[in-house]
């Protein structure tokens, strides 16, 4: 199979440069984004992206940041084309967003935004800058209501609308929207970091039109996607074809009882790849939903990962891949099923996926890395009125490799993000951390071992509070391979005049007061092959650094076991 | 020979003497020489001793007082650029180091801030870590986010810490707190404490290596000090011994990652300082030559065999900023801002399975090198690619002295890039040539653009062994008209280092909004800091009234995280000058990232001082001594814009300071070429440095 488009041949060098060229233009984008904005979401967690489009809206270069933003933003655009905003109704000047999961989005938090690039009157680009927002309004800060039952309980719902017009910012719209959401002033100041990029992009754009001219920089693109096409087809034909099926599971919506389950089932034939999520559970009656957007950015990622591809990234890498996923269930949501948790099961389908290609080439995937984004905001309520939104996320461990460790505490999968400064956070919030460090014995054991997992407790300061958090893994544990055993759950808790109390997963509006110490522990990543062929030094090494403690060591048949010394690193005293 | 040392007129002549600068790179060890009663200048290499870089220091203090018939007595100091430290680090050359963190935070250096580079790898990357978990002991303490003590320093936990640090056999630790930037009390007792206690070893504390918020970034760069200070004082202690050996007594300096020098006693106590020594040599020569050319925006880049270094000048001033990257580790050190890319003269080029083209960053290094060093490499290079084009000569370096094989070149370029693109074998390498430039045009318009800069306003300045002949092509990417030449591209990092000052860098965080009533509380902490840097300076045996004190101020908007540096003038505020300093800000926020934001508070997060004092002497070099006769070139067939032509090749050394060279033209010198391209123009300076400027429109 080959591409069927027919563009004029261009010269191999020429694309060289102007690939590098889009991909610069992306980066360029995203320092402004990280450099001007005002949330700690975004300039410490780094939790937007950035990408450049051509003008038809194929993605053509990306940032280096957040998969699940990447591979979703082209669905958005064409979205918004076919349904919303035709093409020929955008103009110079114009910079079209959403945040609608049901208009290509993902969650409301998300605010997607593009803008057309011309060159002597004609569309040659559009720019394009995600941003995750602090808050959107609606039932819970930070936008994760975990009782929501359909997205109007969710915040502010925005459809494709032009937000400046003639490069002018439509005032009426940005004020309606500061109007609903929590912290308007940083919701603002992130705002106009977002537009601020997108303009970075198209002086870019523009810049590399005038120097190579128009047709060129067309063909180019067009040549970049086929290429990236037929990398990513090279690099399926060098995998065994065959029917592989694996499944995964979510916790629960935190609102009907059972886990969630997300069946896969994987066909490599040829060139292509085939995804089908049939047999998945049916769509939650909580926000643990998730839209197609979601669902084929979590198979995109897996499926780019597991080829192992060495290309550039963009959409000509999906061409060979079809997801097909029933209307109605978890993975394929029909209006208006809440979505803000979307995330916690976008994880665990891009985990099945992988699980699936493990069957295929069981030396290239890892086992299963943490599984979930721990996402939480606390609405903190100062005794003057003043609301002020927190807004952070904790991750795990990555599952072992074949032949690594899984690294401790270390973004994995389906997305890429920074930690806030727990300095940082203590000067902005009234929140004093009592811990942040790894979780002994939560790594999975194997042959190699899985990374472990982190806890981040925090004592609550002001008068009072409400914490929402999006959670999973606590009951299904990130899966092994090979033998290997899965990784320790999740946990959440909070601590009250000395008494422990348990809350769950998907919690919403749990009220702190001063003195409170709240407690996440995120899960370890799965080990990889039987734990009775580590090695002896591997053991040591764990049993000395306190990675493994003495009660931890039971899960590897022959290493001693309880008897062993006791760990001493990591001392406390 | 070099140009003589220019002294200008008000200024009395120095000392007789001697004053020496030495570089010492990967391959050579560089030394430079200036005769501070006539001026006179020359530079000398030997290689480098890698196994001991002292042995190598000495050869060249030795070699060169012999060739040039000056008595080691006659040295009046000696200046020294090291990469000592940066070697150690990325080398892993390092002793076995502690940590003692705020209990509960142990972990926080191996977490770092978490983020992967690679976001499709499913095997993990490498991650660096410098001390392992057995080694992170935690003490109970805790400050608040004002600085106030939230649970005092347990005394018990921390005998139980001391215990643990002896038996761990860590030959130095670093304490790092939460907090401590803002109170250093804790770390201050605890560094007491381990003196008395365990005395053998050396402490680095946080709150004095880098004072400012963010755990990670702070305790990263604690560790790094602290696991350089045996490192830098053993070399420190090397030198001395060899230097007092052979009767050398002339004061020694260090240059430090900002391009200022520093003494080996400061040096021993905050050696991460010295990072970014080496290369900062050059960037200070660059500094000082677009001075005396009264260029004031310059693009400085440095291309060796493997990487390319870009820095800039701007308003006559290098570049610094706060925080630098090691091997993948935060250094939170003030240091000259550089850009590094994989793209030098050994980068190796091929074509991949899906028939793209690609150049490094793999290189061929020194060893084997280009295919045409004849020396066993196989696949072509960049210098492969100039000398099938002839644009290198094959005659090669140094007059024939090292000839290259220009026809293994070719075949390498035809197996391995013209066939498999089905290109011609010239189309190719100048392919490769246009794909190199290109990434390092990229490089430097990254450079610029984060600081909103517009390359059409800048210089481009080139040095280094690799440079010259992609210097003209990339201004022309970038749509910049000059481009500078030094006389002397291969040793001009210590040209530069000759040259440098004594400096200190103080600094003060306090997040202090900018409004007209707070010009006094600014003036108050610029007097504290003015008399902080005066004493540093009277401690290096410098009068104070030599210090010269320059202010700037870390400001951003209200909420924003990142900063923007901006100079203050004099050494106290009043509201007018506060006004001012507010409307720049405004302005370079608005040139750097296209929106300025009015409505918002603009806020101070750190106040920043340098204070130098020159180490006198040497003002600039000038006065051209270049002899030689008329421009008498001879002709050589190179590619250029896809066809052969006649292009005449100069010697530099045999071209007169008067000559007037037009595009397309070659200029060989010793170690290196540099290639002009049509419609480009050369002409000498006063110093024997070149500058070619683009004429008019060209096809």
């Amino acid at each position: 199979m080959s591409t069927a488009s027919g563009h004029r041949a261009v010269d191999p060098i020429l694309m060289e440069i102007i690939a590098h060229a889009f991909v610069a233009v992306a980066e360029e984008m995203s320092i402004t984004v990280w450099r001007t904005s005002r949330s700690t979401t975004v300039r410490e967690l780094l939790d937007y992206s950035t990408a450049v489009f051509d003008g038809e809206g194929r993605n053509v270069a990306q940032a280096a940041r957040m998969p699940v933003h990447l591979n979703s933003m082209e669905l958005c655009l064409q979205e918004i084309i076919a349904h919303h905003l035709p093409l020929e109704s955008w103009n110079e000047g114009d910079v079209v967003v959403t945040n609608d999961p049901y208009c290509g989005g993902q969650h409301l938090p998300d605010f997607i935004a593009f803008r057309p690039v011309y060159v002597e009157g004609e569309r040659i680009a559009i720019t394009c800058a995600l941003i995750h927002h602090v808050d959107v309004g609606g039932g819970a800060a930070g936008g994760y209501n975990a009782r929501a039952t359909e997205i109007f309980q969710e915040g502010f719902r925005l459809p494709p609308v032009k937000i400046l017009r003639d490069n002018a910012m439509q005032d009426d719209l940005l004020r309606t929207i500061l109007q609903n959401v929590r912290d308007p002033e940083t919701f603002r100041g992130d705002f106009l970091s977002q537009i601020a990029a997108l303009e970075t992009g198209a002086r870019g754009i523009r810049t590399l039109a005038k120097r190579y001219g128009f047709a060129t920089v067309r063909d180019v693109s067009a040549a970049l996607l086929d290429h990236s096409e037929q990398a990513m087809r090279q690099a399926i034909r060098a995998l065994p074809d065959g029917v592989y099926a694996a499944e995964d599971f979510v916790d629960g919506d935190g609102i009907e009882p059972g886990s969630k389950r997300i069946a896969v089932t994987l066909t490599i034939a040829g060139d292509t790849i085939s995804v089908d999520l049939a047999g998945t559970a049916d769509q939650a009656v909580g926000p643990i939903n998730a839209t197609m957007a979601t669902t084929k950015s979590a198979v995109y990622y897996a499926a780019i990962a597991a080829a192992g591809v060495a290309t550039l990234a963009n959409s000509g890498c999906y061409r060979p891949i079809r997801v097909s996923a029933p209307e109605g269930s978890l993975v394929n949501a029909r209006f208006p099923a809440p979505v803000s948790m979307r995330m916690l099961t976008g994880h665990r389908i891009a985990t099945a996926v992988l699980k699936a290609f493990a069957l295929a080439i069981p030396e290239r995937i890892p086992a299963s890395y943490y599984g979930v984004t721990f996402n939480h905001a606390i609405n903190i309520l100062h005794a003057n009125g003043r609301r002020q939104v927190y807004f952070d996320y904790s991750i795990g461990g990555w599952g072992a490799h074949a032949e690594v460790d899984g690294p401790s505490g270390f973004a994995a999968g389906f997305h890429n993000g920074q930690n806030t400064p727990i300095e940082m956070v203590e000067a902005l919030f009234p929140l004093r951390f009592t811990r942040y460090g790894f979780v002994p014995d939560s790594g999975g054991a194997g042959r190699t071992r899985g990374g472990l997992g982190l806890e981040r407790s925090f004592e609550f300061l002001a008068e009072r509070g409400l914490f929402n958090g999006s959670f999973d893994a606590f009951a299904s544990r990130p899966y092994g391979l090979a033998g290997g055993q899965p990784g320790q759950g999740g946990s959440l808790s909070v601590t009250r005049g000395g008494t422990v109390t348990a809350l769950p997963a998907k919690t919403i509006g749990h009220e702190l007061r001063a003195g409170d110490i709240l407690s996440m522990i995120t899960p370890g990543g799965g080990g990889f092959g039987p734990p009775s062929e580590r090695s002896e030094a591997a053991l040591e090494a764990d049993r000395k650094d306190g990675l493994v403690t003495s009660a931890g060591m039971l899960d590897y048949p022959g290493s001693g076991g309880a008897s062993a010394p006791g760990a001493i690193g990591g001392m406390k005293p | 020979m070099h140009p003589a040392l220019h002294f200008p007129d008000d200024q009395k002549r120095p000392e007789s003497g001697v004053r020496i600068a030495i570089d010492i790179g990967g391959t050579f060890t560089d030394l430079e020489w200036a005769d501070l009663a006539t001026g006179r200048s020359e530079s000398f290499k030997v290689p480098t001793t890698p196994d001991d870089f002292s042995v190598g220091f000495m050869n060249a203090l030795t070699g060169a007082a012999e060739r040039f018939g000056f008595a080691l007595t006659d040295i009046r100091l000696v200046i020294h650029g090291t990469t000592i430290a940066t070697n150690a680090v990325l080398t892993r050359n390092l002793p076995e180091g502690a940590l003692i963190t705020t209990a509960g935070f142990e972990d926080v250096l191996e977490i770092g801030r978490h983020s992967r580079k690679d976001v499709y790898a499913l095997k993990p990357e490498r991650r660096s870590l410098l001390v392992p978990r057995r080694r992170r002991f935690g003490v109970s303490e805790r400050m608040g986010a004002t600085g106030e003590i939230v649970r005092p320093l347990d005394a018990l936990s921390l005998e139980a810490c001391t215990r643990a640090l002896a038996e761990s056999g860590a030959e130095v630790v670093a304490v790092c707190l939460l907090n401590a930037y803002l109170n250093p009390a804790h770390e201050i007792a605890i560094r007491e404490h381990l003196r008395r206690n365990l005395p053998g070893i050396r402490v680095s504390c946080s709150h004095e290596v880098s004072p400012e918020i963010r755990e990670f970034e702070r305790t990263s760069t604690t560790v790094l000090n602290a696991l350089l200070m045996p490192v830098v004082q053993t070399y420190i202690e090397r030198l001395r011994a060899r230097m007092q050996a052979a009767g050398l007594t002339a004061p020694l300096y260090l240059v430090q990652s900002n391009g200022g020098a520093t003494t080996p006693a400061a040096a021993a106590l905050a050696p991460v300082k010295l990072l970014l020594s080496g290369p900062s040599g050059g960037v200070l020569a660059a500094e000082r030559l677009a001075d005396m050319l009264g260029i004031p925006q310059v693009v400085g880049v440095d291309m060796g065999g493997t990487s390319y270094d870009v820095a800039l000048i701007q308003n006559g001033r290098r570049a610094v900023v706060a925080q630098g990257e090691v091997d993948g580790l935060p250094v939170r050190v003030p240091m000259v801002e550089m850009r590094t890319i994989g793209a030098g003269g050994g980068s190796i080029a091929s074509v991949d399975a899906g028939g793209r083209l690609k150049i490094g960053p793999e290189s061929a290094g020194a060893v084997p090198g280009p295919v045409c060093y004849g020396r066993g490499g196989t696949q072509p290079t960049t210098t492969d690619a100039n000398v099938v084009l002839g644009r290198l000569g094959a005659e090669g370096f140094m007059r024939g002295a090292f000839p290259l094989d220009a026809m293994a070149a070719r075949a390498a370029i035809e197996t391995c890039v013209a066939t498999p693109l089905s290109l011609g074998v010239e189309q190719a390498a100048e392919g490769l040539i246009g794909l190199v430039s290109a990434r390092l045009a990229g490089a430097i318009k990254l450079s610029l653009f984060e600081r909103g800069l517009n390359p059409r306003d800048f210089a481009l300045m080139s040095f280094g062994g690799a440079g010259g002949v992609h210097a003209v092509e990339v201004a022309e990417e970038l749509g910049m008209e000059t481009v500078v030449f030094p006389h002397n591209p291969s040793t001009f990092s210590a040209h530069g280092i000759l040259q440098s000052d004594i400096a200190h860098d103080l600094a003060r965080t306090q997040i202090t909004p900018l409004t007209p009533g707070s010009a006094a509380i600014i003036s108050a902490m610029m007097a504290e800091l003015a008399a902080a840097g005066r004493k540093l300076l009277a401690a290096d045996n410098f009068p104070e009234t030599a210090a010269n004190l320059r202010f700037c101020a870390d400001l951003r908007y209200h909420g924003q995280a990142f900063e923007l540096m901006i100079p203050l003038d004099g050494e106290k505020l009043d509201a007018a000058a506060i006004a001012a300093i507010i409307e720049r800000f405004h302005r370079e926020h608005f040139e750097r990232f296209s929106f300025d934001d009015r409505q918002q508070q603009v806020e101070m997060v750190t106040l920043r001082l340098v204070a130098t004092s020159a180490l006198g002497g040497i003002a600039a070099r000038s006065g051209n001594a270049l002899e030689g006769g008329a421009a008498s070139a001879r002709l050589r067939p190179i590619y250029l814009r896809g066809a052969w032509r006649d292009v005449p090749i100069h010697q530099q050394d045999a071209l007169d300071g008067s000559a007037v060279i037009e595009g397309p033209a070659v200029i060989e010198q010793d170690y290196t070429s540099l290639l002009l391209l049509e419609g480009w123009r050369l002409t000498f300076t006063g110093g024997g440095d070149m500058v070619a400027r683009k004429q008019g429109d060209t096809p």
